[in-house]
């Protein structure tokens, strides 16, 4: 059977939008005169103009394509600004279709003597490298950039990749005086639209009667499945009809510059912009497909994706080896324990990212390493043969930012979860410290979804119940010339422990003892013993004696020091005075100090700071410092406690002025007179 | 002899490709494995020269890795370009028990742009493999041969590749076809090792077993400093299609003008004009210098692109007048031109940049330097600029050029000189300071920081800073002020006389802690040292103070009302091989007042890793009485 088609040109668009736009090459005299941005004087550079125009186009023996027109104009200010001369452009590409930029041209504008004077980019100045297998490059830089200097160019993209549209990116780290940005597609194709950031965006729909070429598909037997490496490449024959082309329309204007902050996740989840996911296509004579529209559909595609849903299902590669593993083992959470360090120690992961498999669970197993998907798909089957209901989390990283709305796109990463009879465990097999339930840093974003063997799914919180810990006890001496010696005990539980043996494996001994040494302002460590570091499901336990020489100071008869010693804060982290993103910390936290320090003979405590408490609004967090004294001993307990994983802005001056007072006292200093 | 060659070529390689070594690493000799993060079981390298314009290497490495540390020194790229061809290229690798887990053949390789990072482009090319370990030890065995038209960098051998890294077996052959060809070598520090040097007619071989990993150490000089290694150049040389014969630094100089100089700094009339115009009235060739430099300043950018030959040679001065951009050598021979064009000499100058200082050897003319400058002589002394940086001052190159040898290219050919030194005192800080304690504790403070030298390079960039950035700047640099608020800076930046100076007004709440009745502060607020270097057991090699620096400070403290002073820091002078330390207080009951003063001068030097320790504990002691602390207690009524 022939299947019929539809086509689009969409010249229309760009020439209705021509009317009110900047006109390339018209840069006036007033845009060079500009000494700073006028919203914004510390800008080194700022966007004048900024032009995308995205559609879809239909060419005769490709099929569809992205086409994407740009055009920017960009203002120089200071010297910092001379790297907006320079664009780089990735260009992506598989074994049968790539991207390709044509139409370069641009124009560097400067006065001189009061006059305008124009550079036009050459060939010298463009480039073309052939960066890897799956990408390339094109880059140029401007000739004869001056301060105060503007530029300008625009060329034209075109993508076969359909199912993956550039996001429209609004906001930038310089200003952007001025964006209009267009998307423009046949009433076939159907989008998921998202938009974030703080910078509120209207879009504007425009309905149109497109210029249509009908063309008869021979064949319908290629359904390929669309993702970053599928492109539909079908040929066509022609004939025409009328179709309804959906414009959508963005205007805005003055976009502040992005800045970033400390303990941000991902300062890309604030950056305004608007992507779009292909949903379904929905041609007249072929019937609805979907791509992504609600979490289900979502899910299933995903599922659906080879590289996912049936790789889940091989077992046979690890039977045998599991089979022997689990052989007399009854409990669940033994034999999820068994498994899941069994897979650490088989399979390592090889640092790439993805919630889709690259060269299958079977050839991961065999070689001993894979991505994050044959790793975890892999754990998940494995745990599903043991007779466990286990289930994969797709999540997407911190770096990835938050998954708001259904896209396919927006999950890249995948774990594994067990429901047990009361409990659930989430599990990541890619991290080697990681514990059951205490996953590595990256995947700490919001929300992930469990994905069910029927295909359905549900929300699942990634934030962990699991308060990170570590609890320190501390026997310190102090001598009558203030050098302090000690013997101090760590206890690292849930992150904690994966923190520390990070750092503790990845260096070796004697510089992480150095580290420790300098970290811990210049104490000078002995017998130093780490216990369970190995052992995981333990707490690793750390051990070792120390001295202090100045960490009292010495007069008049008088020893002056903080009692906390070296573990006492000395900076508050939260410097800025305002904040408009979340503090991030990751997890909930508590970290213990039980402090005994015995004094020298012959001195007395003249003076000791006050117990206290601070707590932040909401049950947030607590910090308790609790002292006393006997005749000759000093006894400390202090316990700072964050129950929050993440900390909403408005409470950011809580929290700025609570560590500012935990620090004071912190540092407030006991003093002890000589007899 | 010639007829000889290719059979001695063909016996070796199958020596080496048919060898077939168990790499287990199960068991390795203790010599090897201490403080190494890798083990060469094997550094194979044999060269075959032909002549000038044609060599062939072949290479095999074979590397235990013992943990993660050490992955980066198990080869995973070999570069190639135009005039390099990578004939064969292989990889194996073996699990502890010496079983091999993967094999990478030619095909499996990616096929990648050698991109460094910074240049907008660059044709060189790469074959690397992606292998991610999955148990250490493992070891990876690596082969290849490569042939070439290019013989100016003659491949150049260590020993030891780095620090943390130690040998078993070292193998470095050259085959030449003929004595007018024949290579030649310098060694460096292989006096403590065990090196078999054979050579036969036509033949060079160096063989070496068994050589221990040194360990890093904080302060350590560069690993080339102290690498057993040899350096090996060719009289007679390639470089992409030009052809040299170079026995010294002149002769070398020369060359390099001819063939990569020469008819590069021409500029076109109008900007030959241009130029005359700049300096019309100025009759002293340095102030004319100082005219152009700061036109090439104010006019280019510095653009990395290396493309060919173009790695080596400037794109020419008329094509960066047009697009007013250029790298480090574009820009040189650019600001060279436009000085000729006024008739004042400058040198273009190939050097080794970085903050560590590295030499050209004078007695050993080869293709060497990662940088391009220009020296004006003036005076019978030469003046230095950086093209590249459209910041520095006329003649201030900064710690990435200063005080290392270079190679001038002089009219009368290349000459080694020595650039400009900034030591000791000359990179000062002076900061100058009133503030005054309240009784709650908190601070206010108007300072005065005036620097030159290399503190002038770490500080005068702030200039140009947004107001974020130079924020950020102070809180770290006041990172022993908490609730730091800067009020208001101004900057004044002198470039004639390389002086920058800084006025900020801050204020901290709770700066002091209180305890009681007591009021304690650290009197040193503005300028706390609290380096100490890395504590080492047991100290294995020399160190060294690369430039040396002088702080001097002054602080006017007035104290809160109502309080007395209970303990005022002694003051004291350190002095040591390493520098001095002097701190005094002065307390002035008219104002009630602290006056403070404090200097601390390091030396530049080359020290023994026996003074280390010394040099650590003088260090501790200014960092300790950097943090002495005043105490005030309140009057009693």
């Amino acid at each position: 059977m022939k299947l019929l088609i539809l086509a689009c040109v969409c010249f229309i668009i760009s020439s209705s939008l021509a009317g009110q736009e900047t006109q390339f090459g018209k840069v006036s005299q007033t845009e060079l005169e500009e000494q700073f941005y006028p919203l914004d004087s510390t800008a080194p550079a700022a966007f004048l103009f900024k032009k995308r125009a995205t559609f879809l186009r239909y060419f005769s023996d490709e099929g569809f394509k992205v086409v994407t027109h740009i055009h920017h104009r960009i203002k120089i200010y200071d010297q910092d600004g001379f790297k907006y001369g320079t664009k780089v452009i990735p260009l992506y590409q598989n074994s049968s279709s790539k991207e390709k930029l044509i139409g370069l041209k641009a124009t560097s504008y400067a006065l001189k003597n009061g006059k305008i004077e124009k550079s036009k980019l050459t060939k010298s100045g463009q480039f073309y490298t052939e960066l890897s297998k799956s990408w390339n490059q094109k880059s140029f830089t401007m000739p004869n950039l001056k301060i105060g200097s503007v530029i300008e160019y625009k060329y034209e993209l075109r993508s076969p990749f359909i199912s993956n549209i550039d996001e429209f990116v609004f906001q930038h780290d310089i200003p952007v005086k001025r964006i209009i940005a267009s998307m423009n597609a046949p009433e076939y194709f159907n989008f998921r639209i998202n938009t974030k950031g703080f910078v509120k965006v209207e879009p504007q729909i425009e309905l149109s009667q497109g210029a249509t070429i009908i063309d008869h598909k021979p064949d319908r037997s290629s359904n390929n499945s669309i993702t970053k490496g599928g492109v539909s490449k079908s040929f066509y024959t022609n004939s025409a009809t009328l179709y309804t082309s959906i414009l959508t329309k963005y205007k805005l204007e003055d976009v502040p510059a992005l800045k970033e902050e400390p303990y941000v996740s991902g300062i890309r989840n604030y950056r305004s912009g608007v992507s779009y996911e292909l949903s379904y296509t929905d041609f007249p004579d072929s019937g609805r497909k979907n791509y992504s529209t609600d979490w289900k559909t979502v899910v299933k595609r995903i599922y659906e994706n080879s590289n996912f849903g049936p790789e889940l299902k091989k077992t046979d590669y690890f039977e045998d080896d599991i089979d022997r593993l689990i052989t007399g083992i009854k409990e669940p959470e033994k034999k999820i324990s068994a498994i899941y360090g069994f897979l650490k120690s088989k399979v390592k992961w090889n640092e790439v990212l993805g919630k889709y498999t690259r060269d299958g669970v079977k050839k991961a197993y065999k070689l001993g390493s894979g991505n994050i998907a044959e790793i975890n798909l892999m754990l998940t089957s494995m745990l599903r043969y043991a007779g466990l209901e286990a289930n994969p989390v797709l999540v997407s990283t911190r770096a990835n930012g938050i998954p708001l709305f259904p896209t396919r796109t927006g999950y890249n990463y995948v774990v594994s979860h067990v429901q047990l009879d009361k409990s659930s465990i989430l599990l990541d097999a890619s991290d080697l410290y990681s514990e059951p339930n205490v996953l590595p840093f990256r995947t700490y974003n919001w929300e992930g979804r469990i994905v069910k063997k029927d295909g359905n799914s549900e929300t699942i919180s990634l934030y962990s119940d699991l308060q990170s810990s570590t609890r320190i006890y501390v026997n310190t001496e102090l001598s009558e010339t203030g050098i302090i010696n000690g013997k101090i005990r760590f206890r690292y539980d849930n992150h904690a422990a994966v923190a520390f043996r990070k750092q503790y494996f990845e260096t070796n001994e004697e510089d992480y003892l150095n580290k420790l040494e300098s970290e811990f302002g210049q104490i000078e460590i002995d017998d130093f013993e780490v216990k369970n570091a190995e052992l995981m499901g333990n707490s690793p336990i750390v051990t070792y004696a120390y001295v202090l020489e100045d960490g009292t100071d010495l007069a008049a008869n008088k020893l002056y020091f903080a009692p906390l010693s070296f573990l006492k804060k000395n900076q508050n982290p939260f410097t800025l005075e305002q904040r408009e993103f979340p503090v991030d910390f990751g997890y909930p936290f508590t970290e213990s100090i039980v402090s005994s320090i015995a004094l020298p003979e012959g001195y007395r405590v003249q003076n000791l700071p006050e117990s206290s408490t601070i707590v932040l609004p909401d049950e947030i967090g607590s910090f308790e410092y609790l002292i006393s004294n006997t005749k000759n001993t000093i006894q400390l307990k202090v316990t700072t406690k964050m129950n929050n994983a993440v900390v909403a802005p408005i409470y950011y001056q809580s929290l700025k002025e609570y560590y500012k007072k935990m620090i004071e006292k912190m540092n407030e200093k006991v003093v002890l007179s000589k007899v | 002899m010639r007829t000889f060659f290719p059979l001695s070529f063909l016996l070796f390689s199958v020596f080496v490709f048919s060898q077939n070594s168990n790499y287990q690493s199960l068991i390795l000799d203790k010599v090897l494995t201490e403080n190494a993060n890798a083990v060469v079981r094997l550094d194979y390298m044999d060269i075959q020269l032909a002549s000038h314009k044609s060599m062939k290497y072949t290479v095999h490495q074979v590397v235990t890795v013992l943990n993660k540390q050490g992955r980066q020194h198990a080869r995973t790229h070999v570069r190639y370009d135009k005039e390099s061809k990578i004939q064969r290229i292989e990889a194996f690798v073996y699990d502890r028990t010496g079983k091999e887990i993967d094999h990478f053949k030619k095909k499996d390789f990616n096929d990648v742009s050698a991109a460094d990072g910074f240049s907008l482009y660059v044709d060189d090319r790469a074959l690397q493999l992606r292998y991610t370990p999955v148990q250490y030890p493992y070891t990876m065995e690596f082969k290849y041969e490569v042939e070439t038209t290019d013989t100016a960098f003659f491949p150049p051998w260590y020993f030891l590749s780095g620090y943390m890294i130690s040998t078993e077996k070292s193998h470095y052959a050259i085959t030449y076809g003929s004595d007018d060809i024949k290579p030649e070598i310098k060694k460096h520090n292989l006096e403590d090792l065990d090196i078999t040097e054979t050579e036969t007619p036509g033949k060079i071989v160096f063989e070496t077993k068994n050589i221990p990993a040194v360990k890093a150490e904080s302060l350590s000089p560069s690993f080339r400093k102290i690498a057993p290694r040899l350096s090996v150049r060719l009289k007679k040389f390639n470089l992409k299609g030009q052809e040299a014969t170079v026995n010294n630094w002149k002769d070398f100089g020369i060359w390099m003008d001819r063939a990569l100089l020469k008819d590069r700094a021409v500029l076109n009339e109008a900007t030959v004009q241009k130029a005359k115009d700049l300096v019309k009235n100025v009759t002293d060739d340095l102030e004319k210098a100082k005219i152009i430099y700061q036109y090439v300043q104010d006019n280019t950018r510095y653009i990395s692109v290396q493309i060919g030959i173009g790695g080596w040679k400037p794109i020419s001065a008329i094509d960066v007048d047009r697009v007013k951009y250029g790298d480090c050598k574009g820009l040189s021979n650019y600001t060279h031109a436009l000085l000729k064009a006024v008739d004042v000499a400058s040198y273009y100058t190939v050097i080794q940049a970085g903050s560590q200082k590295v030499d050209f050897d004078p007695d050993f003319a080869a293709m060497q330097g990662n940088h391009a400058i220009l020296a004006i002589p003036y005076n019978d002394q030469y003046y230095w600029i950086d093209c590249t940086s459209q910041t520095h001052p006329f003649g201030f190159v900064g710690d990435f050029t200063d005080d290392r040898k270079a190679l001038v290219v002089t009219p009368e050919g290349g000459k080694i000189v020595k650039t400009v030194a900034y030591l000791n005192e000359q990179n000062y800080q002076k900061t100058k300071a009133e503030y005054s304690l309240s009784a709650e504790g908190n601070i206010a403070a108007e300072i005065d920081i005036t620097t030159k030298g290399i503190q002038y390079d770490n500080r005068f960039f702030l200039e140009r800073k947004t107001k974020d950035d130079v924020l950020k700047h102070y809180k770290r640099y006041w990172d022993n002020i908490n609730n730091l608020n800067i009020k208001k800076y101004t900057f004044e930046n002198d470039r004639d006389k390389v002086v920058f100076k800084e006025k900020v007004a801050i204020e901290a709440s709770n700066y002091a802690s209180k305890s009681g009745d007591r009021i304690l502060f650290s009197v040193n607020a503005l300028n706390k040292n609290s380096y100490v270097p890395d504590r080492y057991r047991n100290r294995k090699q020399d160190f060294e103070i690369q430039r040396g620096f002088l702080d001097e400070d002054e602080f006017k403290v007035s104290l809160p009302e109502g309080y007395d002073i209970e303990a005022l820091p002694s003051p004291k002078r350190e002095e040591s091989d390493f520098g001095v330390y002097e701190c005094k207080l002065e307390y002035d009951s008219a104002t009630n007042s602290v006056a403070y003063s404090r200097s601390l001068l390091i030396k530049k030097g080359a020290y023994t890793k026996e003074q280390y320790k010394l040099y650590r504990s003088f260090r501790k002691k200014v960092a300790s009485a950097d943090n002495a602390q005043v105490v005030l207690i309140k009057t009693k009524p």
